[in-house]
């Protein structure tokens, strides 16, 4: 009953040992895979960072200033990462979840559960953040040959700037789950998934890196930097983080911004601990209350659905993920970064002022066209993987239900298919017609984006649902699936999908372009080379699609075996 | 109504269910027995249509299951163990989109629907979200999408758990009316007593394989016993009481 608080994080340890012994078929392959796209990813991450500081060494004082300028920009940016991320996980740790019914029941002070809880958000929360700053900081250091030293500092500063904003995100949800009324567990979540997202958009809003762009008023470039160093006030831990790496950096301790780090760390740690012991236990009661909750009927949804000429089965299967989709809070905030990703996809269409570029040309502005074809297509795939790719595995537990009905398989999954596809084709078709408005590019570009992403849409779609139902994680969280083995599958494949898309259409069109800018005439060889590419483009989306559903039709069907 | 003919199946080297061929006759309530792990639920969730038999045949309301899977699967109510369905639906959202897997929609389901949630006792709740919902009313809104379609079988996994004895009685007379109106019920259960009053005839399952099968005083007589009550019985046939072993411990 005294044993340190360790033990309590012994069952998630050894889950985890227990899921890394089990091997399965096409572990192998899984491993390779994931390891190949991490070590990629790492691999890229300190590249860019080593070229950029060593690009910054060139210019001196002013390279200085920018380094210290971007690692307070990287540490705020993270912290505010955190900062969310922790509320949203101390939520689920904290209150929502299984295992706290085991521990609460057991002889457990609160002051050990506070300890393993915080020690378990802590690490859920800043994982992330730690994997992607590790090649960042090693990269800067290569690049200034720093001595170890910095990475000492390194280190020493990770630990506490990642406290800190855990924290203030503990006890925040803490209070938040005290005072507000019942169903306020959701509330919170979805609160602070507004707020991120709103958070996302007005700091780029606020720093208008367009400005950047208007190399002809250097004026604007400074009050630029101006901008930019406005928010990174010296009272925010992001600042002291950075002022202490530089300082290792230089070979020196910055004992002023390390000690404000740990001083912080501990103090928040104190208090929300303090706070937890007194405060945790009404809150964990509150969260128990059953969760009778107000909720929508849908009644215009039932009616217009029953409008739709469609079978029987396919009309209840698309009542019923409609409604699902829309009671349940924690997939609808999928949605909120979804929407800062389109806001910011306008937004940057809307501010790129061509016309005060001066190297920019008519040509120049129809090939970004393309560019714009290739950004719908990975917004396509984003929205495919969070919202098409877990639709086999949000059936969940319940999926019993519709394998002992009377319908095939193949029914069942062209009817996600078919709900999957109506907002990912009339989301991205909106967002390239009204990108390319913005950019007032050819109109035979219009017709030929606007028809791409018709068959894109298919396509990836397609291959979201096939891959789904293959690998589908019906235990699991179905908001999790996007993280998945199939689901980097899917992103990787319909990456390549997108890329040679775009090929096949983009080189006929832009010969096609260069010859009427060029006031040349357009031979037939130029016509039929369009159509054949514009046929294999046509094509593969078509065979991706098919072989896809198919695909995934079988793998339902020997479920089972 | 259910027929399983020398029925196998094997996972790798593993045989959870060893040739086991019953039937279930129209009318008739038909118990299935046997301790844990001795093969019942594997069993059942072949009759479902949920695995695929490594051999044998299945045959529900005359259909194939493996050749005719989708008119076996129309002709039979499935109950399983867990009452797992979807939080977010209310009631009757959820029995109208079972009705709809079946192909009953329009002017029909809605009074049927109605008929299901008197019938379980569960219409206060029509519109109330399954999220919450107790197992017990879980369990009974599962009866009722089982027995939504009127098929002419029913199989069930271990009905009174998680019921309280208000729910017990109610699924025991539901059973009994069903089955009275010509439905084949094959029902697992642990409780002995639910089958020594419900069951028309019982078989019971041991490490994969039947081991006795007919009425209750057919299976007392191939124990070789006069025992009143079921039990012990049943735990001459599946292997030893146990008793002596827990005085040891105690």
């Amino acid at each position: 009953m005294t044993t340190p608080f360790p033990y309590l994080l012994l069952p998630h340890l050894w889950s985890s040992r227990n899921r890394a012994q089990r091997r399965e078929r096409g572990d192998l392959t899984r491993a390779v895979v994931f390891g190949a796209i991490a070590l990629g990813v790492c691999g890229a991450i300190f590249g860019g960072s080593y070229w950029l500081t060593r690009e910054l060494i060139e210019y001196a004082e002013f390279g200085d200033y920018l380094l210290r300028l971007g690692l307070s920009w990287l540490f705020l940016s993270f912290l505010a990462f955190l900062a969310f991320s922790s509320v949203v996980t101390s939520l689920s740790t904290f209150f929502l979840a299984d295992d706290l019914r085991v521990l609460m029941a057991a002889p457990v002070s609160p002051r050990r559960l506070f300890h393993a809880r915080f020690a378990r958000t802590m690490g859920q929360a800043s994982w992330m953040v730690v994997v992607f700053l590790t090649p960042v900081l090693i990269g800067i250091g290569a690049a200034r040959c720093a001595s170890p030293l910095y990475y000492v500092t390194a280190v020493l500063t990770l630990v506490p700037f990642s406290t800190i904003p855990v924290a203030f995100g503990t006890a925040a949800t803490l209070v938040l789950v005290n005072v507000l009324p019942a169903r306020r567990a959701r509330d919170i979540m979805m609160l602070a998934g507004l707020a991120f997202a709103a958070a996302i958009v007005l700091v780029l809003r606020f720093i208008r890196p367009e400005q950047l762009l208007r190399v002809e008023s250097l004026p604007d470039v400074t009050d630029f930097f101006a901008t930019l160093q406005s928010p990174v006030t010296p009272l925010l831990p992001s600042f002291w983080a950075g002022e202490s790496l530089f300082a290792g950096l230089q070979g020196g301790l910055d004992w002023m911004h390390a000690g404000a780090l740990w001083t912080t760390a501990l103090a928040a740690t104190l208090v929300v601990a303090a706070a937890s012991e007194r405060w945790h236990f009404a809150g964990y009661s509150r969260s128990q209350e059953a969760p009778k909750s107000r909720f929508k009927q849908f009644r215009l949804l039932d009616r217009l659905v029953h409008l739709a000429p469609m079978s029987t089965v396919r009309r209840q299967l698309l009542l019923k993920d409609l409604k699902i989709f829309l009671r349940d809070i924690s997939q609808i905030l999928q949605l909120l970064p979804l929407l800062a990703l389109v806001l910011l996809y306008l937004y940057n269409f809307r501010v790129l002022d061509l016309d005060r570029i001066p190297y920019m040309t008519e040509f120049v502005t129809n090939v970004y066209a393309f560019v714009n074809l290739g950004m719908a297509g990975f917004v396509m795939a984003t929205v495919a993987v969070r919202f098409v790719f877990p639709a086999v595995s949000a059936e969940g537990g319940a999926f019993w239900l519709i394998r002992t009905s009377p319908i095939s398989m193949r029914d069942f999954l062209w009817s996600k298919f078919w709900t999957g596809l109506c907002p990912v084709l009339l989301l991205t078709e909106m967002l390239t017609i009204a990108a390319n408005e913005l950019l007032g590019i050819d109109p035979f570009l219009k017709v030929v984006t606007a028809g791409a992403i018709v068959f894109m849409s298919f396509a990836l779609v397609g291959l979201a649902t096939g891959l789904g139902a293959r690998y589908p994680r019906f235990g699991a969280d179905p908001n999790q699936a996007a993280g998945s083995y199939g689901g980097v599958a899917f992103m990787i494949l319909a990456v390549l999908f997108v890329i040679v898309t775009i090929v096949l259409i983009g080189w006929p069109t832009s010969i096609y372009l260069v010859r009427r800018f060029r006031g040349q005439p357009i031979r037939t060889f130029d016509e039929v080379r369009i159509i054949v590419f514009f046929g294999a483009a046509m094509i593969l989306s078509v065979v991706t699609w098919l072989v896809s559903m198919r695909s995934g039709v079988r793998a339902l069907q020997k479920m089972s075996d | 109504m259910i027929v399983v003919d020398t029925v196998v199946k094997r996972y790798g080297s593993f045989t959870a269910v060893d040739g086991v061929s019953l039937d279930v006759r129209p009318g008739e309530i038909h118990g299935f027995l046997g301790p844990n792990g001795a093969g019942k639920t594997t069993t059942l969730r072949m009759i479902a249509g949920l695995l695929k038999p490594t051999s044998g045949r299945i045959e529900v309301n005359g259909h194939d299951l493996v050749k005719d899977a989708e008119a076996a699967k129309a002709s039979l109510g499935f109950i399983p163990d867990r009452p797992f369905i979807y939080e977010k639906l209310t009631a009757g959202e959820f029995l109208r989109f079972h009705g709809g897997l079946y192909g009953i929609d329009g002017d029909g389901i809605q009074s049927r629907v109605q008929e299901m949630l008197d019938l379980f006792e569960l219409r206060r709740w029509e519109n109330e979200l399954v999220e919450s919902f107790s197992h017990g009313m879980k369990q009974r809104l599962v009866m009722s999408a089982a027995f939504l379609h009127r098929p002419p079988a029913v199989a069930v996994d271990e009905p009174m758990v998680g019921l309280d004895p208000r729910g017990a009685r109610l699924i025991k007379d539901v059973f009994r009316r069903m089955a009275g109106h010509g439905v084949g019920i094959l029902m697992s259960t642990h409780t002995l007593e639910v089958a020594q009053e419900l069951c028309h005839r019982i078989s019971i399952i041991n490490r994969g394989q039947i081991i006795a099968q007919g009425t209750v005083d057919d299976v007392r007589k191939m124990a070789g016993g006069e025992d009143e009550h079921l039990t012990p019985v049943f735990l001459k046939l599946t292997g030893g009481s146990g008793l002596q072993e827990i005085d040891e411990v105690v």
